[in-house]
């Protein structure tokens, strides 16, 4: 896609983009508005002149019904939703329809909030009854042509909530063909895409916003390198300065488990708009897991002092409490965020990860289902799903969840090696084998592929491979000077007992010696050590039997050795 | 003294002028003051030496009045009954309004036994008796109003079928009779086609001008029955009447297709509108209350209810309106006790009738859920409603031969209503008659569709997943994932569809779509316990079928030195593993397949149910016209 390269014409842009924003911000698509607010804004340097933008001419239609059209958006501007809906009823054009069957939407998901007295299952049908009504207005209006691309765009939204993917995904086609604009369309689209060939198969217009939404879809779906150039591109044809795509460029970042850029883009984005709060969630992930907790602090009194009642602020604050480990709290934020906003995926996964490490399993798989259920493509959560049952001893739908999350990350070792442990654990060597494989193979990130790869050849009396393995993780972590400790003796141990199974005295000296390295071994390894000498002195009579004088010199370097050491 | 006095009388009876007071009496009755008009009708007919006009006249006072018996002493004392057809008229109007059906059916029969007058003829055999103003052009219309009056006295005395042939006859006399074309139309004499032939067997040509006729004809049509088959709502009036189309009587006819094709918001729209403009218009409210109940808007029946209640408390709509209220939020107890009230207010009210058969299979009482649409049924003769219920209660109850005798006896009556065909469709496919059902279903379905080609009510959601359980029965399993998903648009997020989606996926051996279908029932309704055991299956299967990851090797990748023996055994291991799979997936199989009669009936049961409600809900307001 990057290759392409396009050469935007900025002028022309930014005049499309002014007349959208006017288009948005009369059917009161506030949020929009505002994204294409902040594109112009990154635009600023590009000069328009006074008629390059021409005034709107109503049409006669419109101009008949303006007085409820003003009336209507000024009630549907202070959310009196069903007093706007009221006034619009017998409109016909266009907008004014619109603003009809728009505030009654959000007239509906208002209440469906305020009505769910408990939030762990927003999906309840009981509530709606609203939805459906207005599908089937929708509808009418659809197959005899009267919706415009707004029109297509609500319909395809109302279909979505329904769980309507197929038909709602041809709609927002049909909507963004119209409106190509109208980034909430585009957005909206994005989630219904499951992947790559998916989005390839379908027919978008050529227009310059879509290389926005293929960024941003490639960002869904994990294809960071591909998001990247994009970005790369969109900024270095005059994008520059969107904090748009700078914030993208970090989740992007944070995607590739490339923390210290992330971290430090997002440093970059606070200071350019430091009252931004949109993905500042993520970003306090990023210090989660780094466990910066200095930071952390910063960000979450910062946002508070913004907006206590965002949903970002509150996954911030949230993951602060989890990181001082006072999940109670952490939980009470994270449900404010989803009561704030119930389709808010990452709070669901994120308070599903709370839950765990309360111990609620029961709680976290609803609250995992829900981040599901509002994005297919969270593996996070389906990890956690995974996770659940695991412990739940659920072995086959733990297996189908660490699936579906490595499906989501194929090149993610820990879902590899969470699978291989489920096929371990229900008997499947050879599968679990595959998988510790494959772990190694993408690049593992926590180093334990090799090690559960030799525990299992040793748990399957492979000795040489797990010897193999063993020798291979030790090397492994000595290069890289990290490993867990107490695996690491374990792995010593292992080894010195192989060798000296199989009259390798040397080398089972050798790693017998790293044995008392480490507290937990370090009997052991004693033990050892004077096994590996016994066998010595029992080689030495057979081989002074059969052989009588060969190389005395270096049998008594090495019994100096050995005395040294346990002199040692 | 006694000759002044004769003088003074004789004076007073020359300056008499009787027409003077005749003519009084006239405008006093219509300013309805009826005591000074009957005081002055008894003083003209002393006057007038007992004129029989003036008789007819004072006995009309005494009807106004509501003296009844009164009225009719004075007309009987006088054998007037006999001799004139206007006061025969009122004798037997009086009886009627004071409920001695039999006597008015016996003044009936004797004056036609003496053979004074032959209704049924145009000839009035005996001269003596017409000689009166009103009737030089109306007689036809006096024939007919008393034949009308003769189907009124059959139908008090519970003899409807002869008093739907009296209705016909007044109707042939006189075609605009409305009162007798709404007897027969609204109290459910005639089936759907009886009603069309008496349409087309009227003489319309006879007795209106050739324009008229189109119009009298078309405002018939809208009166009649709609509910036996859905059809599009009515083209636009033609043009010579087109200032008929703000007519109320006329919306209240296309709300009611409305209601019958399912589309209640627009039927509501429709209502709504014809009570804003006419808060009470007697034909519009059933519908209304019907489609308030439909679409659950108890507030504004609680308020409806009330007003009705306030200003009619002696209609049995307003009683009506309370009972649905209650049966509305819920409450059957009340519900029960406001219906039977409109009942017993008006016997022949099939609408009350019927909601108050809801009332109890709602709460599973089949057996007096019965008895009332037994009774329903009893006052109802054209209408298959009440059969469709009864059938439905004793497909409920486990019996379903009887339930089909009962269907097909609804069908005689209404061979296109799809409610009744999708019912016998249920039954065919309750005697595992697969072919059947799905013949059935699809002849419901081709008439759904008539009505509108590109939207189904969502009413209809049922006769399509029953469409997929069916082709699913029949192996056609694209063809059942088809109808599943267009069950789908029609309601969205039904859990028990989509359950039915996950095993046909499961029985294609799709099991990456089942687990996910049945995942997103399990999302929607967590306690089902079919979708969870299935699920259990499917996601075994499908673990058991896909590699570890997607592009995993075959075999085990060898670990750099590779000695030959750990390989070999490891394949071994894996045929071995394969064909314990094989066993346990056939055994999985098998138990899924039991598992899964189960949920066809229950699946079926339970789409069912909606359906019964549907048609419950329908009939609220499907007798009213």
């Amino acid at each position: 896609m990057a290759e392409e390269s396009l050469k935007f014409d900025l002028r022309e842009m930014k005049i499309e983009i002014r007349k959208a924003m006017r288009q948005c911000q009369c059917r009161g698509l506030i949020q929009t508005t505002k994204w294409l607010s902040e594109l112009n804004f990154a635009l600023q340097d590009v000069k328009l002149t006074l008629g390059d933008v021409p005034p709107e001419i109503p049409d006669p239609e419109e101009e008949q019904e303006l007085d409820s059209y003003l009336l209507a958006k000024s009630f549907f501007d202070v959310k009196e939703y069903d007093r706007c809906a009221h006034f619009t009823e017998w409109c016909r054009s266009p907008k004014t329809r619109f603003l009809h069957l728009y505030s009654r939407y959000l007239s509906g998901e208002k209440k469906k909030l305020e009505n769910t007295r408990d939030s762990s299952c927003p999906n309840d049908p009981v509530h709606n009854a609203n939805l459906r009504d207005l599908m089937s207005e929708l509808k009418r209006d659809y197959l005899s042509h009267r919706l415009d691309g707004f029109g297509l765009y609500l319909y395809g939204v109302v279909l979505k909530l329904l769980d309507l993917q197929k038909e709602s995904l041809d709609v927002f086609v049909e909507s963004i063909h119209k409106e190509p604009l109208h980034w909430g369309a585009w957005l909206e689209m994005a989630t219904l895409i499951p992947d790559r060939s998916k989005l390839n198969s379908l027919l978008l217009p050529d227009h310059w916003m879509k290389q926005f939404f293929l960024g941003h879809t490639y960002l869904d779906q994990q294809l960071n390198d591909e998001a990247l150039d994009i970005y790369w591109m969109l900024r270095q044809n005059g994008f520059e300065n969107s904090h748009y795509i700078l914030a993208q460029t970090a989740i992007a970042f944070h995607n590739r488990r490339d923390v210290d850029m992330a971290i430090q883009t997002f440093r970059q984005l606070q200071r350019m708009d430091p009252c931004r709060l949109d993905n500042l969630d993520t970003y306090s992930n990023l210090l989660y897991v780094q466990e910066m907790r200095v930071d952390l602090a910063h960000l979450a009194h910062q946002a508070c002092e913004i907006d206590k009642y965002r949903v970002e602020t509150c996954c911030v604050i949230g993951n602060y409490y989890s990181l001082r480990s006072e999940h109670q709290k952490a939980v009470l934020y994270f449900q404010r965020a989803l009561k704030l906003n119930p389709r808010y995926h990452s709070a669901w996964t994120l308070i599903g990860h709370e839950f765990m490490e309360m111990k609620n399993t029961n709680a976290a798989i609803q609250s995992y289902r829900q981040a599901i259920e509002v994005n297919r493509r969270d593996y996070r959560a389906w990890y956690g799903l995974g996770q659940t049952y695991e412990i739940l001893k659920m072995m086959f739908y733990c297996l189908y969840y660490y699936k579906q999350a490595q499906q989501l990350r194929p090149n993610d070792s820990r879902m590899l090696i969470a699978l291989g442990e489920a096929y371990e654990k229900m008997e499947k060597i050879k599968d679990a084998l595959k998988c510790y494989f494959r772990a190694r193979s993408v690049g593992d990130i926590e180093g334990t592929a090799l090690l559960k790869l030799a525990k299992l050849y040793d748990k399957l009396n492979q000795t040489e491979h797990a010897a193999e393995a063993f020798n291979e993780y030790v090397r492994d972590c000595e290069s890289r000077q990290v490993g867990d400790k107490s695996e690491l003796s374990q792995a010593f141990k292992h080894l010195a007992n192989y060798y000296i199974k199989r009259n390798q005295v040397d080398e089972a000296y050798q790693y017998a010696q790293k044995c008392l390295e480490y507290e937990e071994t370090k009997e052991e390894g004693k033990a050892l050590l004077r096994t590996i000498a016994q066998r010595r002195s029992q080689q030495e009579e057979g081989d002074m039997q059969v052989e009588d004088d060969n190389s005395p010199v270096t049998r008594s370097r090495r019994t100096l050795l050995t005395a040294l050491t346990e002199y040692r | 003294m006694a000759d002044k006095d004769d003088c003074e009388v004789k004076s007073v009876e020359e300056n008499i002028n009787i027409d003077r007071y005749r003519k009084l009496v006239r405008s006093y009755l219509d300013l309805h003051l009826y005591s000074a008009a009957l005081f002055w009708a008894d003083k003209v007919v002393s006057l007038s030496g007992e004129d029989p006009d003036d008789v007819y006249w004072l006995a009309q006072c005494m009807y106004l009045m509501k003296q009844y018996h009164r009225a009719v002493n004075l007309i009987k004392s006088r054998g007037l009954e006999k001799t004139n057809l206007l006061c025969l008229y009122l004798v037997v109007r009086c009886l009627l309004e004071a409920r001695e059906p039999t006597d008015a059916l016996q003044i009936l029969s004797e004056v036609e036994q003496e053979g004074n007058f032959n209704l049924t003829t145009n000839m009035i055999t005996d001269s003596t008796t017409v000689n009166h103003s009103l009737l030089d052009n109306n007689l036809n219309h006096l024939q007919s109003a008393i034949l009308y009056l003769k189907g009124c006295v059959y139908e008090a005395m519970d003899n409807r079928g002869l008093a739907a042939d009296c209705y016909k006859q007044s109707l042939r006399r006189d075609v605009h009779c409305y009162e007798a074309f709404e007897a027969l139309v609204q109290h459910q004499m005639l089936s759907s086609w009886e009603e069309s032939e008496l349409l087309d067997s009227l003489p319309f040509s006879e007795q209106c001008a050739a324009h008229e006729e189109g119009l009298l004809r078309l405002l018939y049509e809208s009166k009649l029955k709609k509910y036996h088959a859905p059809g599009p709502v009515s083209a636009p009036l033609p043009s010579q009447i087109a200032g008929l189309s703000g007519n109320l009587d006329l919306a209240v006819a296309q709300a009611e297709r409305c209601y019958y094709n399912c589309n209640y918001r627009q039927c509501s729209q429709i209502t709504e509108e014809v009570l804003k403009k006419d808060p009470y218009h007697s034909s519009c409210l059933p519908v209304h209350i019907g489609c308030l109940v439909e679409l659950k808007k108890a507030n504004k029946l609680f308020y409806l209810a009330h007003r009705l209640v306030d200003l009619y408390p002696e209609m049995a709509i307003s009683w009506f309106a309370v009972g649905c209220y209650y049966y509305v939020i819920g409450k059957s107890d009340p519900a029960r006790r406001y219906l039977s009230k409109a009942t017993t207010l008006d016997r022949l009210f099939g609408p009350a009738w019927l909601a108050y058969g809801h009332s109890f299979a709602a709460e599973n009482e089949h057996d007096q859920a019965m008895a009332a649409y037994f009774k329903a049924s009893q006052l109802m003769k054209g209408c298959h409603l009440p059969l469709l219920y009864i059938g439905l209660e004793c497909g409920l109850t486990n019996n379903v031969k009887l339930a089909e005798k009962f269907f097909l006896q609804a069908q005689s009556i209404a061979p296109e209503d799809p409610f009744v065909i999708h019912e016998m469709g249920v039954i065919a496919f309750q005697n595992q008659d697969y072919t059947g059902a799905e013949r059935h279903f699809q002849e419901a379905l081709s008439r759904v569709r008539s009505i509108n080609e590109s939207m189904i009510a969502e009413k209809w959601e049922p006769l399509l997943n029953n469409l997929g359980h069916t082709c699913r029965k029949l192996q056609k399993f694209e063809e059942a994932l088809d109808f599943h998903q267009q069950a789908l648009v029609l309601s969205p997020l039904n859990p028990s569809t989509y359950s039915a989606m996950g095993y046909v996926h499961a029985l294609l051996g799709n099991t990456a779509e089942a687990v996910d279908a049945f995942h997103k029932a399990l999302g929607v309704r967590r306690d089902d316990t079919f979708s969870t055991t299935m699920l259990g299956y499917v996601v075994e299967q499908l673990m058991e079928d896909t590699p570890p990851f997607k592009g995993a090797p075959d075999d085990v990748p060898n670990y750099s030195i590779s000695p030959t023996q750990p390989m070999v055994v490891s394949v071994e291991k894996s045929e071995a593993d394969k064909s314990m799979f094989a066993d346990s997936q056939a055994e999985s199989n098998v138990e899924s397949e039991n598992g899964n009669c189960n949920t066809i009936e229950r699946v079926a049961y339970s789409s069912r149910s909606p359906i019964i409600e549907v048609e419950m809900h329908d009939s609220s307001s499907a007798q009213i016209e």
